[in-house]
């Protein structure tokens, strides 16, 4: 009996050991976020923009080094590539005239981006239909007023419809994000327009990027259009040549004549209480000299 | 070069002989600076941590013990080139331990600042790639400046007394002494030529020396005058600190006046003739001192700049006692002391000056700290010791180094040579006895 | 300065560095290798003649040589001399740009994920903080505010003016960065930051740094006892054109950071004309009197977000504690 307890008690006292592991296996298992966009820039390249990241924290931490592929079409997929994720979780894909597409019968592409998941990490997927829009920006000066016109058309079923209700962005690209100007949202004919500031600035020859954006859209996904011409205010970059002050490399004139008046001065006298010492001592060997003379 | 052999053995009563009594005080001093010296080991081997400063108070005791000895040195210059200058007769006897104040401080103030400085290691850098902007490249020229100086000036009113060291027939000394005298007294003898010629020289290092101290301590008050600190950010604080120097300076001239007087039974050559006039030079510069004081604190709580008023309510409070004692006890009693000419003995004198020290030191402080503790932004933490300066141990032991040193450094002199010029006072005997 | 800009070319030679380095702390980075390839042509070929078939970010496909993705893992020892072109760089900062942070007082809480990026970022031991949380309650009569301090990168630094050795100082593009292998720890430029920004190593910083980890002055990792840091505006990424660690990491989008050349600011989120915040909320530079010309901006707390006593809740006491006496001053 006593055995039996003790025997109880030993694989009671393992037993947490076990359910912890499994449990705590099945804890670390990371579930992934996969997500797909489309990016058509201005030249009209087409890109498939793919990341993988997974949360923690309230953290988004990115999954790195992780294969991911992309399919075309709904029902029969296929494959377009196998990419690779970088250090923040992105992985890019160019749609290239090689890159064969399926297209459904309104003219839309169906996208999907799979990851497999391994050891540690689940598996996940992310799907896109986008229709291809074509964007149109012109800049114009009317009456001195810089003036932006935005139009965008769709090709659904074969024919060009303008792409009526939609939003577009007017952006300054800058050093970290987009600068926003204006947001239009297109009239019926497609098209909207929108004033420029003037007191925008841009680099020294006063040029700076215009660019027209549907940022993403749910049906066209990311089309962009930029111009760059000389829009903005000149910016001056020069530092002064020579620049001398407190907390530059070179000090002020005034300090460094100070202080060479002040150290030749002083300096000056200690050479004449030298020169004084060497002069008392020939003056005595000199005085020796004769006396052994004598 | 004849002197007669009762001043010699007078003056240089630790040449011939070496007393036990200088043996045991020397060790005693000895075993101070060997504390420090484990002191400075352990601030090496674990950083800076060991010692009280942190990020609010980054500058603590060793700044201020800086600024102490610099001000020692300093006012030593001042006071013998001062007195040397407009040929002050009672001179005689102290100029020699003005001159080796000075020189003695001059050489223990930097490594105050060396034990400061986070790595001791790039030192050099300051050689290497100098900014002339900076005050601190100010104070290395100056520091650099002051020593070479003061070297020469002090060698300048020794090599007389070398020489007759080096002349006086039975001198019971070490042959490598007697080469030492030989070598120093640059074959002095004494002719006319070379009087003038050294006596022209002694006049203008005097003249020297003066003006380095001014500018040198100037520039050390600078390093915390140019910061925009409450209570640095002054306009006042360079002549202010070359005054708090000349008071302090005074003062330690008295103690050693004292001191020398009874070690050495100087009784005859020290008189309180000689008290009573460093005294009242003393009850002089405590009353500028106590001017320059007042109108610093009076114009900042006046004005009450928030910062300042920050600062001032800090000195009242926490700083109240130290406040009290070095700003007012400190300035008031040494001059009443020595304004009644009751007051004026001996013992009494040295005690205004051993308060009159203490306070310079204690006011050094409290520039120092309560500044370092009261920034801009309220210091928000909760580690007491970031909040509040108190020095350890470390900060402690090397300070008391220091002031071993220091005596150390006196004690090594007066075993080599004279504590009080002999050329000097023969001098005098002459010109007394011709009227 | 200028001279010094001159010489050095903008990012080609820090993208040598990174490869031959090692990225900053700890990643491998694709990225970094595929882009140095890219920017030497086929020159990476001779190498091992293994070549590996990568996409690279931009969506290109590319044969990279297997060396190259081992040393960005293993990172190789860097050769001094691209270790003295990277420090002659961050001496003369990224050219035509002038940094600054605006910090919207109206949305802080202390939730202090800015400090910990920072700290995370710049493998600080736990009690050194670059960026700072302070309550301020400027009198009695006004209320109080969270007030999150990150060097103020002067233009007329104190700090800068006051160092002997030249250990610290200010680029062209307005950063005031320090250099560890310089400074001689005197502590000066400490008394002279009327801010509190310095922090000193008061003892051997015991953190882990990634072995064979290069100095570099612009992300001062790894921290030398008996020298002094800061808030360095986080000028690695900003090399590689992105927003400092706290910036990204606070969740209330409070700090705006940008080139004020461009007169534009973000907090990652929303990109603002830099003047048109200025103007329409009031913005300010913290003891504008002090004359050092900060390079950090203020919005007021006005119609803030969060009551101020919302900082409190989430924090460690420790933390806590800190604000415990906080009253006018
Ligand atoms: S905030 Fe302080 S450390 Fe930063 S640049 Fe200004 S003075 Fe220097
Ligand atoms: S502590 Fe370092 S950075 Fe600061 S002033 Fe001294 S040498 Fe320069």
């Amino acid at each position: 009996m006593r055995k039996k307890i003790i025997y109880a008690i030993l694989v009671l006292s393992v037993l947490p050991f076990f359910t912890l592991r499994t449990f705590g296996q099945e804890v670390t298992k990371i579930t992934p976020y996969v997500t797909l966009q489309y990016l058509k820039n201005s030249e009209s390249k087409r890109i498939l923009q793919t990341t993988l990241t997974y949360s923690k924290n309230r953290m988004e931490i990115p999954l790195q080094g992780m294969e991911i592929s992309l399919f075309t079409g709904t029902e029969k997929k296929e494959t377009i590539a196998h990419v690779v994720t970088d250090n923040k979780g992105i992985a890019k894909f160019e749609i290239t005239g090689d890159t064969k597409l399926i297209s459904d019968k309104s003219g839309a592409w169906t996208f999907t981006s799979e990851y497999n998941g391994n050891d540690s990490i689940d598996a996940g997927k992310s799907e896109i239909v986008i229709k291809d829009v074509n964007l149109e920006m012109s800049l114009t000066l009317v009456d001195t007023i810089k003036t932006i016109t935005v139009k965008a058309t769709v090709m659904e079923n074969g024919k060009e419809k303008p792409a009526a209700g939609e939003v577009v962005k007017i952006l300054v690209p800058r050093m970290f994000s987009n600068l926003l100007i204006s947001e239009l949202t297109l009239d019926d004919s497609g098209s909207a327009t929108a004033e420029f500031p003037s007191d925008l600035p841009g680099n020294k020859e006063g040029n700076l990027t215009v660019l027209a954006k549907f940022e993403e859209n749910p049906v066209f996904g990311n089309v962009e259009k930029s111009e760059t011409l000389k829009w903005g205010l000149t910016t001056d970059y020069s530092v002064p040549k020579s620049h001398r002050a407190l907390w530059t490399k070179t000090a002020p004139k005034w300090m460094i004549y100070t202080l060479s008046v002040l150290l030749t001065g002083v300096w000056g006298h200690y050479l004449f209480a030298l020169i004084s010492l060497i002069r008392i001592n020939i003056n005595a060997k000199r005085k020796a000299r004769e006396e052994y003379k004598i | 070069m004849e002197a007669d052999r009762k001043l010699i053995t007078d003056l240089t009563p630790e040449i011939e002989k070496t007393s036990i009594k200088w043996y045991i005080t020397f060790f005693i001093f000895l075993a101070f600076f060997a504390v420090g010296i484990y002191g400075l080991y352990q601030q090496i081997d674990k950083g800076h941590i060991v010692t009280g400063m942190r990020d609010n108070v980054v500058w603590g005791f060793y700044i201020v013990n800086f600024i102490f000895f610099m001000g020692l040195s300093y006012s030593g210059a001042l006071i013998s080139g001062v007195l040397h200058l407009f040929h002050t007769g009672w001179r005689k006897p102290i100029i020699r331990m003005a001159e080796l104040i000075t020189i003695i401080s001059l050489i223990i103030g930097p490594f105050f600042i060396f034990f400061c400085i986070g790595r001791l290691d790039r030192l050099h850098f300051l050689f290497l790639y100098p900014r002339i902007q900076s005050p601190i490249t100010w104070d290395v020229i100056a520091i650099i400046t002051d020593l070479v100086g003061c070297f020469l000036y002090l060698y300048l009113s020794f090599i007389e007394d070398f020489a007759i060291l080096r002349d006086y027939p039975d001198l019971k000394v070490a042959p490598w002494k007697k080469k030492l005298y030989k070598t120093l007294s640059l074959g002095f003898t004494g002719t006319e030529q070379q009087h003038k010629i050294l006596s022209n020289a002694r006049m203008v290092m005097a003249a020297m020396v003066i003006a380095i101290a001014i500018i040198v301590y100037s520039v050390l008050a600078w390093i915390f005058g140019v910061t925009l600190q409450p209570g640095w950010h002054s306009t006042i604080f360079g002549p202010y600190f070359v005054i708090a120097a000349v008071f302090s300076g005074t003062g330690l001239l008295i103690i050693l006046m004292w001191i020398f007087r009874k070690i050495y039974h100087l009784e005859e050559y020290i008189t309180q003739r000689h008290f009573v006039n460093v005294g009242v030079l003393l009850t002089v510069i405590a009353a500028f001192y106590g001017y320059f004081t007042f109108s610093d604190y009076l114009t900042k709580w006046y004005g009450s700049i928030k910062m300042d008023s920050i600062l001032i309510d800090k000195l009242f409070t926490d700083y109240y006692s130290l406040f009290i004692f070095a700003n007012y006890i400190g300035i008031l009693l040494p001059c009443i002391i020595i304004a009644f000419p009751k007051f004026r003995t001996i013992p009494n004198i040295t005690i205004a000056a051993i308060i009159a020290v203490t306070a310079l030191l204690v006011n050094r402080y409290i520039i120092v700290i309560p500044t370092l503790e009261t920034p801009f932004l309220p210091i928000q933490d909760t580690r007491p010791d970031w909040i509040t300066y108190s020095p350890t141990w470390v900060e402690w032991s090397l300070t008391l180094a220091g002031v071993s040193v220091f005596a150390m450094l006196f004690m090594l002199v007066s075993k080599i040579a004279p504590i009080i010029s002999i050329s000097e006072m023969q001098e005098k005997d002459k010109n007394e006895i011709m009227k | 300065m200028k001279d010094e800009a001159e010489n050095v070319s903008d990012g080609s030679s820090r993208r040598n560095f990174l490869k031959k380095v090692g990225v900053g702390v700890g990643a491998i980075s694709v990225t970094g290798i595929v882009g140095s390839s890219l920017l030497k042509g086929n020159e990476a070929k001779a190498k091992s003649g293994k070549l590996v078939k990568l996409l690279s970010p931009e969506g290109k496909l590319v044969e990279v040589d297997q060396d190259d993705i081992k040393s960005a893992k293993g990172i190789q020892p860097a050769d001094n001399e691209t270790v003295e072109q990277h420090k002659l760089e961050a001496r003369a900062g990224l050219p035509n740009r002038k940094f600054a942070m605006v910090i919207d007082l109206a949305r802080c809480k202390n939730a202090r994920k800015c400090v910990e990026a920072c700290q995370e970022g710049h493998l600080l031991p736990k009690d050194h903080e670059w960026m700072r949380l302070y309550l301020l309650q400027d009198d009695s009569t006004t209320s109080k505010y969270w007030f999150p301090r990150p060097c103020f990168h002067c233009d007329k630094p104190m700090c800068v003016s006051v160092c002997p050795v030249g250990a610290t100082y200010k680029r062209a593009d307005g950063i005031v960065l320090i250099d560890n292998q310089r400074c001689i720890g005197c502590k000066f430029c400490m008394t002279g930051c009327p801010f509190s920004a310095r922090v000193f190593n008061w003892k051997d910083p015991e953190v882990k740094v990634p072995e064979g980890h290069v100095y570099d002055p612009e992300t001062n990792i790894p921290a030398t006892e008996g020298t002094v840091g800061k808030c360095v505006f986080c000028a690695d990424k900003l090399r590689l054109g992105e927003l400092p660690r706290c910036v990204s990491a606070c969740p209330m989008g409070v700090i705006y950071f940008g080139d004020i050349l461009e007169d534009t600011v973000t907090n990652g989120n929303e990109t603002e004309r830099f003047s048109k915040l200025m103007t329409d909320r009031a913005g300010y530079r913290y003891r504008e009197e002090l004359g050092t010309l900060p390079s950090v901006y203020y919005l007021p707390p006005t119609q803030r977000m969060f009551p101020v006593e919302s900082g409190l809740e989430d924090t460690d006491k420790s933390i806590k504690d800190r604000y415990k006496k906080v009253g006018p001053r």
